[in-house]
């Protein structure tokens, strides 16, 4: 693309003056996207506690990992990871 | 938690499997781990010694067994081990198991006691809590009188052990791994997210040229140039441009820092995307519905998207005129609209035949649209297949298409022909969105009314039943009134 490259090279097309800083959109909770592995590892984590089942507890443990991995930013509170860990 | 098993519910099952646990706890380093049951069971054999005298169960050897019971009774133990989930028989088992327990604490060196044993006597007994604590020795002692069987019995013991910890160890690694692969992965994917950054945002790169303000931060070199959001999701923003407030480009890569979806992903592939999205200056953009895809994905996009469905449809390739590839489909407003935006440097460079062999890999979607449905109405969106991050350049010729479709577009002017047309289809668009948002306004209204009625007649129902309740109780007392002097009379009398 370097026909129009050139050409817009000589009249630049930057106007600092129309700079518009990021404004981060706000996100709804309800709009977050789900969290499946930590709803599978709360279903595990019961299961394993009323049928004292051990591998339902690791697989908890598991997916409580999976959770943790994919936690945005936003959400990154220490509060709620503790919570987590527990 | 980390052992819910072994609470089992068989008292009997728990005790013999802390004596074997405690018989084999100097040899073999895999109880190790199980030992810590024994504090745990040891205050229930407490509980139960209190209500049961230790010494009167030493009495009764009286009574005499068939002498090759005793034969049996050492190889006892071994047989609740090869079956570690409490059973329903193993009541039996662990109650002949009990046996030895109790014998050396009788006598702790002389095993011979044993033949004086009468096993019915003693099942449903609970066992003495001495028994475990002299029974290293005691354990000892039994394994020396036959030599034969504690090979066997530690053999069965070390094969119980790895069995009931295979869950442990796969799941243990599998964290391990899991954790290892977190760190991995997320550096995989900053560097691809870097890799792309390095290529097109840094100096002299076609961002630079075109954007005077690159990154989320105020200005400044330094500032930031990625905004990371997630392990996955990458974000570069740039403005001051002309004809356009903003671009952002999202990056989605894949997840590699989750073990699991990435084992899934083995299963379903997908890919790393970059997304742009440019905002347009309103007055810059003219009446443009156009949407470029493969073909099948064009054909749920005309489908799905909610202004393409409205106001284009796909556009058959034109006679007697260069067009784009064979696996593209176009949709737009109007024919004159799709020859317009599809120029020929664009089918040299990008989207023509044997250009689109080359460059067109990564290709997923572009969208224009004046009708986007949001915050920011003109929008394009561009939708690559982001190349891994050694082979960054091959997206060049798809990023360039950005800057030159913001030019392309700020500059267009539809014909008076078409635009009168296109006009007449969105003030159609806007009346029926107007209609629509009155609709809603008046179901909302009539909500509010029906609520309203509802919580007076509520109110109401609550009043009369007060009074109700006022009345009976009024009637109550007159009755009352009625009954006392009766009463009183016969208390009288």
């Amino acid at each position: 693309m370097s026909s129009h490259g050139n050409a817009s090279s000589a009249n630049d097309p930057r106007q600092p003056s129309a700079a518009k800083p990021y404004v981060a959109p706000v996100v709804a909770p309800q709009d977050m996207p789900i969290d499946y592995a930590g709803f599978i590892a709360v279903v595990f984590g019961i299961g394993g506690v009323m049928f004292r089942y051990k591998l339902s507890s690791w697989l908890a443990l598991i997916f409580c990992a999976q959770s943790l991995a994919n936690m945005r930013n936003m959400e990154n509170d220490l509060k709620q990871v503790m919570m987590a860990m527990m | 938690m980390a052992n819910p098993s072994f609470s089992s519910p068989s008292f009997f099952y728990l005790f013999s499997l802390l004596f074997l646990l405690l018989i084999h706890f100097s040899r073999s380093a895999l109880v190790h781990a199980e030992s810590h049951f024994e504090g745990f069971e040891a205050e229930d054999d407490e509980f139960d010694d209190q209500s049961i005298d230790p010494t009167s169960l030493r009495s009764p050897p009286l009574t005499q067994s068939e002498p090759h019971t005793t034969k049996l009774t050492p190889s006892d133990p071994k047989t609740p081990d090869s079956d570690p989930n409490p059973s329903s028989n193993s009541d039996s088992q662990s109650s002949d198991s009990d046996l030895p327990k109790t014998s050396p604490t009788t006598t702790t060196t002389t095993t011979t006691t044993f033949d004086f044993w009468d096993e019915d006597e003693f099942e449903g007994l609970p066992d003495e809590q001495p028994a475990p604590e002299i029974n290293n020795t005691a354990g000892d002692s039994k394994s020396a009188d036959n030599s034969s069987d504690p090979v066997v019995s530690a053999k069965a013991e070390n094969v119980k052990g790895s069995r009931s910890f295979t869950i442990e160890i796969v799941c243990g690694s599998f964290l391990i791994m899991f954790a290892i692969n977190y760190f991995t992965g997320k550096r995989e994917n900053e560097n691809l997210a870097l890799a792309w950054a390095a290529q097109f945002a840094t100096k002299n790169s076609i961002f630079e040229k075109n954007f005077s303000l690159l990154g989320i931060g105020e200005g400044g070199d330094d500032a930031p140039l990625l905004l990371k959001e997630g392990q996955t999701v990458f974000k570069f923003y740039a403005s001051g441009r002309r004809y356009c407030q903003g671009l952002l480009a999202t990056m989605e890569l894949k997840s590699r820092h989750d073990l699991i979806s990435r084992m899934y992903n083995l299963i379903v592939p997908t890919r790393d995307e970059i997304s742009f999205e440019v905002y347009m200056n309103d007055e810059a953009m003219d009446h443009v519905v156009f949407a470029m895809a493969k073909k099948k994905a064009a054909k749920a996009m005309q489908k799905d998207v909610r202004d393409l469905q409205r106001f284009a449809n796909l556009v058959s390739p034109p006679t007697g005129r260069k067009w784009v590839a064979e696996e593209l489909a176009v949709i737009s407003e109007s024919k004159e609209v799709a020859s317009d935006l599809i120029t020929e440097t664009v089918l040299e460079q990008v989207f023509g035949d044997k250009a689109f062999d080359k460059f067109g890999k990564g290709f997923i979607s572009m969208h224009f649209s004046d009708q986007h449905p949001g915050i920011h109405k003109k929008v394009l969106l561009f939708k690559f297949v982001l190349p891994s991050a050694k082979n960054m350049a091959d997206m060049t010729r798809l990023v360039a298409l950005v800057p030159y479709y913001i030019d392309l577009i700020g500059r267009y002017k539809l014909s008076s022909q078409a635009r009168s047309k296109t006009e007449a289809a969105r003030q159609k668009a806007a009346q029926e969105a107007q209609k629509e948002l009155q609709n809603a306004r008046q179901e909302a209204l009539q909500r509010k009314k029906a609520e309203r009625r509802k919580m007076i007649e509520e109110a109401e129902a609550k009043l009369s039943a007060e009074a109700i309740r006022k009345k009976e109780a009024k009637d109550r007392a007159r009755q009352m009134k009625k009954a006392m002097p009766r009463v009183k009379v016969s208390r009288g009398a």
